[in-house]
């Protein structure tokens, strides 16, 4: 069965890329492989919007990024959390934690 | 953050870097799909498929970072640089236009601040005031005096409520003899208030203290800056020192700073209006000679300070009639800012004036050049827009590109500012500034000058604009964003901008035109005399006003017989004062004829050959004769306007007359009567402008009164004489001094036409630098409006227009805008020019040679502004023009 991919919503892409990179250094790819799979492939990231937003974080001083080689010996930019996007993280996703509750009270109660 | 400067000088490692990054992503992407099974090929399509744009992609990480705003921004600086570029000489006028406007402003400004908001270095000035009598009988109310006795100067301070203090002071001659011989120097009593008055701290030693200058207490005296470095080379050990002035030992006990004139003075000795104190001693019985200047309290206007001081004096007259005060006077209270720059502020009023419409002239070709540009650039924005750039992004390209013009604009109006400024300070008359007046920059009107031009250039550089990016942008590629009038309105805009130019303008013009008028007039004045060829030396005898009246006599026919035998020398002669600037008045009674009015009439003191030096010609009677003067007979010759004034067509030969003022002097003649003898013509004996007055010409040998002048014609260039003329003043005595020298030419050039040509060479300037703005603004006009119509005019030329016709027809719109600039600026000029009427003199204000002049010359070089343009749409080729779209 074909599941249907989304695109990350607007505004949500910056959190879970905070999310995914708070778990260790990581590159471009395995972001976007990470956040396909955790979603079990609800979320389809395209490279199109990744790349701006990892090169936004990374400006805002979020993230930082190093040139590492990977496991198969290849050089690759890899991205960590700097503690400035810690923070950001953090605050990000209380927010996050109260938009949804309150998207989930207005459905519940609407019907 | 910290990356994006290294990320901005290093760019191609960025760049490498990026696309390094974004390739891995891809690479990995291919491999997984390998790994799933699909073939290279596929795998290769499906990966690129997903991943969209590598390019776009760039762009987007590119732009997520905040060196591109930098980058954008250098960009746009590089762009607007060789957009500039291209359009150099729209650029180079524009930036001239407003650096012109920049410059001319703040220059005159700074002027007017320094000389007329804040001269002086003195504590609170702006409170200080000087106090007129004005006697209500002459028609105008003239100021009678505003000098005081010391009785009237004790009763002001010691009875006014308004005053916060108060100070009184008068001159003197000061002779001071060394081993060198005699010098005189001007110098003044000052009471001992008067230097914490001005609150200017001494540069040596102290300043009078209450006490100074008591009877029995020691003699002292200050000096001021300029005569301690000149005659004692700024020697410091002179404090403390004691010299002989005016035949006293006085102790110096303080040198003032360079930047303190107060009292106008080199030397300043204290006074004290204790009765008998040093000073205030008077060979005359009611001696208005005490200058008095007060400072107000706060909150007091000068208005009820005058009513205050009004009812004092008038108590006074009231206790002492007749003399000193006119039957009805009143008070009236001046700032002192007003007393020492007087007429000359209105000058700089009328400059800055014009040098504000001169900025708007500037701004105005400006807009107009940027609004003519923006018309064009339509087409380009249009193809720029359809071509991918985003609005904001071309609103900021604009926006920059106005950004340098106008920092060009303000960097050239700096330097204009600055030189220009050099350039006026040097030209600038010293005569009605106050000498401590320090002319410099004033910076707060150099940035308002800056911030107009700016806003000027950024608003009509951006309102094109916006104006441009409003509506469907890449359709304008395709219509016609040269056709006439199809998509900007601005046409009409600009029309109204040159016909506001062009009136601005005339007013420059009419007004420059008054001001040359008038000092044609002022320079042209029939003196009767040749001033380049008459020379002047002022000799003084003694410290005193009077001595006894044969001495003087006789030292004078001394000096003047030596004088006379100079080589080079025509004639010479004696008088008190030359006109047409000197002189002195008396109130005088005409025997037989008891006049309730007040007489007045100017006298001169001479010898017989004044006439003859002067070129004063005879109309009756006889002129003085030697004899007149060897026996200081009482006899007169008068003006033609004395005859008019007081004897009507009564036959003036034999009248007698009595110069009122000498019985208040000693060594005058009192109640004597003088015959008048003879009648000459009239000629300017109170200034260049006003009307002749009455005058009387005595024999000098009648009174020892004052300092007497040496007038002689010569046949070489004075100046080349005077150290002769000094020689046989010497040789006569040594104790005189010669204090005043030169040729009448050069003495009326300072006194009198100074700040005329002042006024005259600056405005004149302004109405030039306005014209050549304006004819530039009409040029580009009419040059851009044959621009937008050359598909027209190629129509038409093509369908059998003569060349003869398309020039008229382009000439005929050009005449349009001016015709009407003019009319609007003429009848401004009407309205305006009566605030000049102050300024000039012998000239109408409507003075219509002058209006007929600049319209005649403005119509002339206004077509020709237009003519140029007009030959180009003449000379079009119908084919070429056609194919143009």
């Amino acid at each position: 069965m074909e599941q249907e991919k989304v695109e990350v919503l607007k505004g949500t892409l910056d959190m879970l890329i905070l999310k995914v990179v708070a778990f260790g250094p990581i590159h471009g790819y395995a972001i976007s492989q990470r956040i396909q799979q955790i979603s079990r492939d609800f979320f389809q990231v395209p490279e199109g919007s990744l790349y701006p937003a990892l090169h936004r974080l990374e400006d805002r001083g979020w993230l930082q990024a190093k040139w590492q080689e990977t496991e198969t010996g290849r050089e690759a930019k890899f991205y960590t959390l700097t503690r400035a996007g810690r923070k950001r993280l953090s605050a990000e996703m209380v927010n996050w934690e109260r938009l949804s509750e309150a998207v989930a009270m207005i459905l519940s109660t609407a019907e | 953050m910290t990356g994006w400067l290294r990320r901005l000088f290093h760019k191609r490692l960025t760049e490498e870097r990026l696309d390094a990054e974004l390739r891995f992503h891809l690479e990995q992407r291919v491999g997984d799909y390998l790994a799933s099974g699909l073939p290279t090929e596929e795998a290769r399509r499906r990966a690129n498929l997903r991943f969209g744009g590598l390019e776009q992609v760039k762009q987007a990480c590119r732009e997520a970072r905040f060196e591109h705003y930098l980058h954008d921004f250098l960009h746009d600086i590089q762009y607007a640089f060789r957009s500039l570029y291209k359009a150099r000489w729209f650029a180079f006028v524009a930036v001239l236009a407003l650096a012109l406007g920049i410059g001319a402003t703040t220059v005159t400004f700074s002027v007017l601040y320094n000389v007329v908001v804040d001269p002086f270095p003195y504590r609170d000035f702006q409170r200080a005031v000087v106090i007129d009598l004005h006697d209500l009988a002459t028609p105008p109310h003239d100021i009678a005096r505003y000098h005081y006795t010391i009785p009237e100067f004790l009763a002001i301070r010691d009875q006014n409520r308004v005053f916060e203090d108060i100070i009184a002071n008068y001159q003197l001659n000061v002779l001071y003899r060394d081993g060198k011989g005699t010098r005189r120097f001007l110098g003044g009593y000052v009471t001992t208030n008067g230097f914490s008055f001005l609150g200017v701290p001494p540069l040596l030693g102290r300043y009078f203290a209450p006490g100074d200058g008591k009877p029995g207490t020691p003699y002292l005296f200050m000096m001021n800056y300029r005569l301690w470095q000149t005659e004692f080379q700024g020697d410091p050990k002179i404090l403390g020192k004691t010299f002989l002035l005016n035949g006293k030992t006085r102790t110096l006990i303080g040198i003032m700073p360079e930047r303190f004139n107060g009292y106008g003075s080199s030397l300043w000795f204290p006074l004290d209006l204790s009765p008998g104190a040093d000073g205030t001693v008077f060979p005359v019985k009611d001696p208005d000679v005490i200058w008095v200047c007060a400072r107000l309290r706060k909150g007091v206007s000068l208005q009820a300070a005058a009513t205050d001081v009004d009812v004092i004096l008038h108590r006074l007259a009231q206790a002492n009639p007749g003399g000193l005060y006119p039957q009805q006077f009143k008070i009236v209270a001046r700032t002192l800012l007003d007393f020492v720059v007087g007429d000359f502020s209105g000058t700089l009023y009328v400059l800055l004036a014009a040098v504000s419409m001169l900025l708007l002239i500037a701004c105005g070709n400006v807009a107009n050049l940027l609004l003519a540009r923006a018309t064009v650039r339509e087409r380009e924005i249009g193809v720029r827009a359809s071509l991918g750039a985003n609005r904001g992004r071309l609103i900021r390209q604009l926006l920059v590109e106005s950004l340098m013009l106008a920092a060009a604009a303000c960097f050239a109006g700096c330097l204009l500012a600055y030189f220009g400024l050099k350039g006026l300070v040097a030209i600038i008359p010293r005569g009605p500034i106050p000498e401590e007046t320090v002319i410099g920059l004033n910076p707060a009107v150099l940035l308002f000058a800056l911030g107009i031009a700016a806003l000027t250039t950024v608003v009509c550089g951006l309102a094109p604009a916006l104006h441009a990016v409003r509506g469907n942008l890449p359709l304008r590629m395709f219509g016609s964003g040269k056709g006439a009038g199809s998509s900007f309105q601005h046409g009409k805009l600009r029309s109204g901008l040159v016909i506001a130019e062009v009136a601005l303008s005339i007013v420059l013009l009419t007004s420059a035109g008054l001001m040359m008028r008038g000092f044609f007039t002022l320079t042209h004045v029939e003196l009767g005399f040749d001033p380049a060829r008459t020379l002047y030396a002022r000799v003084a005898r003694t410290a005193d006003f009077f001595e006894n009246a044969g001495k003087k006599a006789l030292f004078f026919e001394q000096v003047r017989k030596r004088v006379q035998s100079l080589p080079g020398v025509l004639t010479a002669a004696i008088s008190l004062d030359f006109p047409p600037l000197g002189g002195v008045g008396s109130e005088i009674t005409v025997l037989g004829k008891p006049s309730s009015q007040h007489w007045e009439s100017m006298v001169d003191l001479c010898s017989e050959t004044y006439f003859q030096t002067l070129g004063l010609r005879l109309l009756s009677g006889r002129l003085l004769s030697e004899a007149d003067i060897d026996s200081a007979r009482r006899v007169a010759v008068v003006n033609q306007a004395f005859v008019r004034t007081y004897f009507g067509s009564e036959d003036p030969l034999g009248q007698k007359i009595k110069f009122n003022d000498f019985d208040q002097l000693p060594e005058t003649p009192h109640d004597a009567y003088f015959e008048v003898v003879g009648v000459i013509t009239d000629f300017k004996n109170r200034g260049l402008v006003q009307p002749v007055r009455p005058e009387a010409f005595l024999p000098h040998s009648i009174t020892g009164l004052d300092d007497r002048m040496i007038m002689a014609t010569t046949a070489v260039e004075p100046k080349s004489l005077l150290p002769s003329v000094q020689r046989e003043v010497w040789a006569v005595d040594s104790n005189a001094a010669v204090t005043q020298s030169g040729s009448v030419k050069d003495f009326l050039g300072e006194a009198a036409y100074v700040q005329p040509r002042f006024g005259v060479i600056t405005l004149s300037a302004f109405a030039g630098i306005g014209l050549a703005l304006v004819l530039i603004g009409i040029f580009s006009v009419m040059a851009y409006s044959v621009a937008l119509r050359t598909h027209e005019i190629g129509i038409r030329i093509a369908l059998g227009a003569q060349h003869g016709n398309v020039l008229k027809m382009v000439l005929r719109q050009g005449l349009h805008l001016i015709s009407l600039g003019i009319l609007i600026g003429v009848l401004s000029s009407l309205g305006l020019t009566r605030f000049l009427a102050v300024q000039i003199s012998g000239v109408s204000a409507t003075d219509p040679l002058t209006f007929c002049a600049v319209v005649v010359v403005f119509l002339a070089v206004g077509l020709a502004a237009c003519f140029l343009p007009a030959r180009r749409a003449a000379r079009l080729d119908p084919l070429v023009a056609l194919h143009y779209e």
